[in-house]
């Protein structure tokens, strides 16, 4: 956005963002398109897209006369591509949700535009043309951020629906940053699956042509095609190279790095599957396998308690916390303790102790859930003395569950469950949140 | 050389774009160390790219070119100077301040006007040099300009830029890249194509080279400065050579390429005088499913075929010695991945076509006298089919007159060759993960007091050494910062240093003697040796003959070579062994026997005391 004065200029002289431009300045006189002002700096500089394609910036004190040449043409259309699906393949459905993968920005209006048409995927991924027909979807727009189990239930709907038309297998595209967030909310909701949900999303945009997100398409709508795995799961780069994706179990995966291709990682567990860019898929682990004559129809239990919460135990910690989530008719509350399930229950000062918050809480109510912020191996109630005691004022300790996951368990449970079977699902595996032994995993 | 009076009836138009690293401690857009040396991490990463749409949607010709080739690229790490950010896993940090400034100084230098605001972009690049696949380049500079005597030439653009990755491997489907060099600063300056002849074009680019060396921030040593150079003549089209690393060849590989342009614009006069087509490719795998042709035979795949009518002679027409338009549409075939194609315009014998062979080719192509033909083969059918396309697409090329092409210069061979066509305007997008830079008035003001004057410089240095030949050869050598550092740091007549480093060490380096990888440090202590009288100047040739590795082995070298230099004592008892003989002859016999370990003008004192 340009400050106040430099709209003005552009109301005075008839331009605007897109148009393109001549402009005397006390340092030259220059030819160009005027270009979005990112949001940053010094909102009187104009930013001038030269013939060369290069961009310069020219302050508005510095600008004599401008005048327009042409006025831009502001419609924004993706190229697309000549392939037609080929519908003797089998048929996937791909949900859009927002995210870096499958948008792409406007650099003439700043507009962020969707790839809706498989035309216009085709033209970005043309190898999709020779995995599946694809279906596509868009129920929403949104970046991950700003995702809530609102549209956890629509995307829950939208997948039940798509296969139970018969859809071999559908793929979401969403945002990286709570993608594991929704693979455990999908995997809670959804019953009687019989066909791989793939999660997939771009950690680089693909308006660069080092993108993730095309091999990330590409593995996951192949998964979504052969593989014979009837869970949810995230499928993105194994590692940092184009070579091989790793499709890890929806309630066992977590974004473990900002920026990297290879963020999500298997915790406490083995993924389901690699999956090499040329379509070999290698099972790693056992899993969920789809049953050729099953006749159920899926179901989408998409209800969810709101009020349920994530707080991180730590030196210093104020244990108040619990009651105000108590006070505020919270149902439901994630501690990420240290280590096998610690908070403080003995510090020098007494006002540091959790364990009355903890009793207070549970006595009103409250389901109160121990897991751990190492995220890797297990909680456990009985090795010292404190977590016994934080056991008994009626904490539930999560196994080897990841607190994120314990979180959405918990919303989920609340929202469909009596308090009193969710206190006993909790800590209990329903969908490989829970792996019964610690396998030796290096 | 041709008189100026030739340039300007063929139309020669001439511009230079010069990419010089800059001499800073860490690198454009992250805190990796911008040094010369670095330690493989073993690290390879692998990695596909693809031509995306730009900003107004078109694909950029170049680039969808290079993804043409399917290629994958592997990258290997270096321990401190590869992060996140070179291999594209981490968004760029700010940008580096001390980069900036001296681009500002460069451009300030060179009269040109800078931005109010630096907007970093991102120019795509799809040949795997960068992990990105695009570089983040900005302007910096504007409108500025260069006297060369009374010549003015416009400078009219300055960039600051990231450096790509350093090649290490390529075939057909894979290159393997250096990522050490990536992101390391460079500055591009680029002239408007008003150079009005080749030996004004290596006149431009050595001044700019010296200017570019008096900032002592720029890198030195072979590849550190490149110089690409523009050229076109009337009825042609603009092509970009890539590669100038030899100054002292530039003339010649420009008068070489006009000579290939010309020769181009020639056979298109040719061509179409003979109403020249060229058809569209036919598949003629059937007919050498028995063939003894090896080049066909080894590809055991498909083969196609192109009439050219009334071409015949054309395809084997000479553009520089010993290469043809055939070889020039074997140049695009060969972007597909294939080895080369086969012409009638050559001796087909050598190939062992037989005659049922050529006569299937001639009714399945419909050749006519007066046509020619293009052969290609290949096991893949893609691949193939690619070739011949693009073969297709340079034969037709023929009829238009010059491609637009980005070319290498081959100093061996002193021509020019394809390495593709030359990128369209639009792969620039914005870099929106860097910031847009404010450039204050406080910024310029101190970039100001930099500026370089060459002029009052090269006076400088020819008081300062006192030669004024040597001087001048200083200033254009990239010795130059070694000379600037040993003079600041050892005691010594500026004269002799220059003198070894221009005279004794390129003499030095024609035997062959790697003299080039003796750090300043090295030279350093060398000279300082020499300094504090432990060495004899011819001392330090010795010891530069042997190229020493560090001061270690300096003096590992004077130890072993016997070059420590006779102290007064020892001196005058050498003298004294020679009693009674005149001079000349004492002269004569020290320096004969202790040539490396005395001084000669200490003798002569010696002597004339005695």
């Amino acid at each position: 956005m340009y400050s106040k004065e430099m709209e003005s200029l552009f109301g005075k002289t008839g331009v605007g963002v897109g148009d393109t431009v001549e402009i005397s300045s006390e340092n030259g006189n220059f030819e160009g398109v005027i270009m979005p002002r990112p949001e940053i700096g010094d909102l009187s500089i104009l930013v001038l897209k030269l013939k060369s394609g290069y961009n310069i910036g020219i302050r508005l004190d510095l600008i004599k006369e401008i005048s327009l040449v042409n006025k831009g043409k502001r419609e924004f259309a993706f190229p697309q591509s000549d392939a037609k699906l080929k519908k003797d393949l089998a048929t996937i459905g791909m949900i859009y949700t927002g995210g870096t993968i499958g948008s792409k920005v406007d650099y003439v209006t700043g507009g962020v535009h969707m790839l809706i048409k498989p035309g216009e995927l085709l033209h970005e991924v043309p190898e999709l043309s020779d995995i599946a027909n694809i279906e596509i979807n868009q129920p929403m727009a949104i970046a991950s951020e700003d995702m809530t189990h609102v549209e956890w239930g629509k995307i829950a709907h939208e997948t039940a629906k798509m296969l139970n038309k018969g859809m071999r297998g559908v793929v979401i595209t969403h945002g990286t940053d709570t993608m594991h967030y929704s693979s455990a909310a999908l995997s809670f909701m959804l019953d009687n699956l019989n066909a791989p949900v793939v999660f997939t999303g771009a950690q680089r945009s693909s308006d660069r042509g080092s993108s993730d997100a095309f091999m990330n398409l590409i593995c996951a709508a192949r998964v979504a095609t052969s593989s014979d795995v009837a869970e949810v799961g995230i499928c993105m780069h194994e590692t940092s190279s184009d070579d091989s994706c790793s499709f890890i179990r929806g309630t066992k995966v977590r974004k473990m790095h900002t920026s990297k291709r290879d963020a999500f990682k298997a915790i406490n567990n083995v993924p389901i599957c690699k999956v090499s860019r040329d379509g070999k898929i290698e099972y790693l682990s056992k899993h969920r396998e789809i049953v050729e004559e099953e006749t159920k129809k899926v179901i989408a239990n998409t209800k969810f308690e709101e009020k349920v919460a994530i707080v991180k135990a730590y030196p210093n910690s104020d244990p108040d916390i619990v009651d105000y989530y108590a006070t505020k008719g919270y149902k439901g509350l994630i501690i990420e303790g240290t280590g096998l399930g610690h908070a403080p229950v003995s510090p020098s000062s007494s006002k540091g102790s959790w364990i009355g918050p903890i009793k207070r809480a549970v006595d009103m109510g409250m389901v109160v859930g121990m897991t751990s912020q190492c995220l890797y191996g297990r909680v456990n109630e009985n090795v010292y003395r404190n977590l016994r005691l934080l056991h008994d004022a009626g904490v539930i300790y999560c196994e080897d569950m990841l607190p994120e996951v314990a979180y959405v368990k918990l919303g989920f449970l609340l929202g469909n469950h009596s308090v009193h079977a969710a206190k006993e699902l909790l800590g209990v595996n329903i969908k490989g949140e829970i792996t019964e032994r610690s396998e030796v995993l290096f | 050389m041709k008189d100026q009076a030739y340039y300007d009836s063929i139309g020669f138009r001439c511009g230079l774009e010069i990419h010089q690293r800059l001499k800073t401690e860490r690198k454009l857009f992250c805190q990796c160390l911008n040094s010369e040396s670095s330690k493989p991490l073993g690290i390879k990463i692998q990695r596909v790219q693809r031509a995306v749409a730009g900003e107004t949607g078109k694909l950029d010709r170049s680039t969808s070119f290079e993804s043409n080739k399917n290629r994958t690229f592997i990258y290997n790490t270096f321990q401190d100077n590869v992060c996140l950010v070179d291999i594209d896993e981490e968004p760029p940090h700010e940008l580096n301040r001390e980069a900036l400034m001296i681009s500002l100084v460069i451009s300030a230098s060179l009269n040109a006007i800078a931005p109010s605001e630096i907007e970093p972009m991102r120019k795509e690049v799809v040949d795997g040099s960068d992990p990105s696949a695009f570089q983040r380049t900005m302007l910096v500079g504007y409108n500025g300009n260069l006297q060369i005597g009374e010549r003015t030439i416009s400078i009219p653009t300055i960039f600051l830029e990231e450096e790509s990755c350093g090649i290490e491997s390529s075939d057909n489907s894979t290159a393997v890249y250096d990522v050490d060099r990536l992101g390391v600063p460079l500055v591009e300056i680029d002239t408007d194509p008003e150079i009005k002849n080749p030996i004004e074009a290596k006149e431009v680019a050595s001044k700019i080279g010296m200017m570019l060396r008096l900032t002592h921030k720029v890198q030195r040593g072979i590849g550190s400065i490149r110089q690409d150079v523009n050229i076109s003549i009337r009825g042609g089209e603009r092509v970009e050579i890539k590669g100038m690393q030899d100054l002292d060849a530039m003339d010649t590989i420009i008068d070489r390429e006009i000579e290939r342009q010309l020769a181009l614009i020639e056979i298109k006069k040719v061509i179409l005088e003979k109403r020249g087509k060229v058809h569209a490719p036919q598949e003629l795998t059937d007919i050498f499913a028995k063939t003894q042709i090896g080049v066909i035979k080894s590809s055991a795949g498909k083969v196609y075929g192109i009439r050219l009518e009334n071409f015949a002679g054309v395809i084997g027409m000479e553009l520089n010695p010993d290469r043809r338009l055939g070889s020039e549409i074997s140049d695009y075939a060969k972007m597909a991945g294939v080895r080369g194609i086969i012409h009638s315009d050559e001796d087909l014998s050598k190939y062992g076509f037989s005659e049922s062979e050529l006569a299937e080719v001639r009714q399945k192509l419909s050749l006519a006298d007066g046509d020619a033909f293009i052969i290609v083969s290949a096991k893949d059918d893609d691949i193939a089919r690619k070739a011949i396309n693009l073969a297709k697409y340079r034969a037709e090329h023929a009829l238009v007159g010059i491609p637009p092409e980005t070319r290498a210069a081959d100093s061996k061979n002193m021509i020019t060759r394809f390495m593709r066509p030359l990128p369209g305007g639009s792969r620039m997008y914005p870099e929106t993960d860097a910031k847009p830079v404010a450039i204050e008035e406080k910024l310029l003001k101190s970039a100001k007091k930099d500026i370089v004057d060459i002029d009052k410089s090269s006076k400088q240095l020819e008081e300062l050494i006192g030669n004024k030949q040597l001087a001048s050869q200083m200033l254009k050598s990239y010795k130059f910062q070694t000379f600037n550092s040993i003079i600041s740091n050892v005691k010594i007549e500026p004269l002799t240093v220059a003198a070894i480093l221009l005279e004794k060490m390129k003499e030095l380096k024609r035997q062959g003697i790697l003299v080039d990888e003796i750090s300043d440090s090295t030279l350093i202590y060398i000279f300082g040796k020499y300094a504090k009288k432990e060495i004899t100047k011819a001392g330090i040739e010795e010891i530069i003959k042997n190229a020493p590795l560090d001061s270690k082995d300096v003096d590992r070298i004077i130890v072993e070579k016997e070059i420590g230099r006779l102290g007064a004592y020892e001196l005058k008892k050498l003298v004294a062994q020679y009693n009674g003989l005149g001079k000349k002859e004492i002269i004569g016999k020290v320096m004969s026997e202790h040539r490396l370990n005395v001084d000669a003008e200490e003798l002569m004192e010696v002597i004339a005391k005695m």
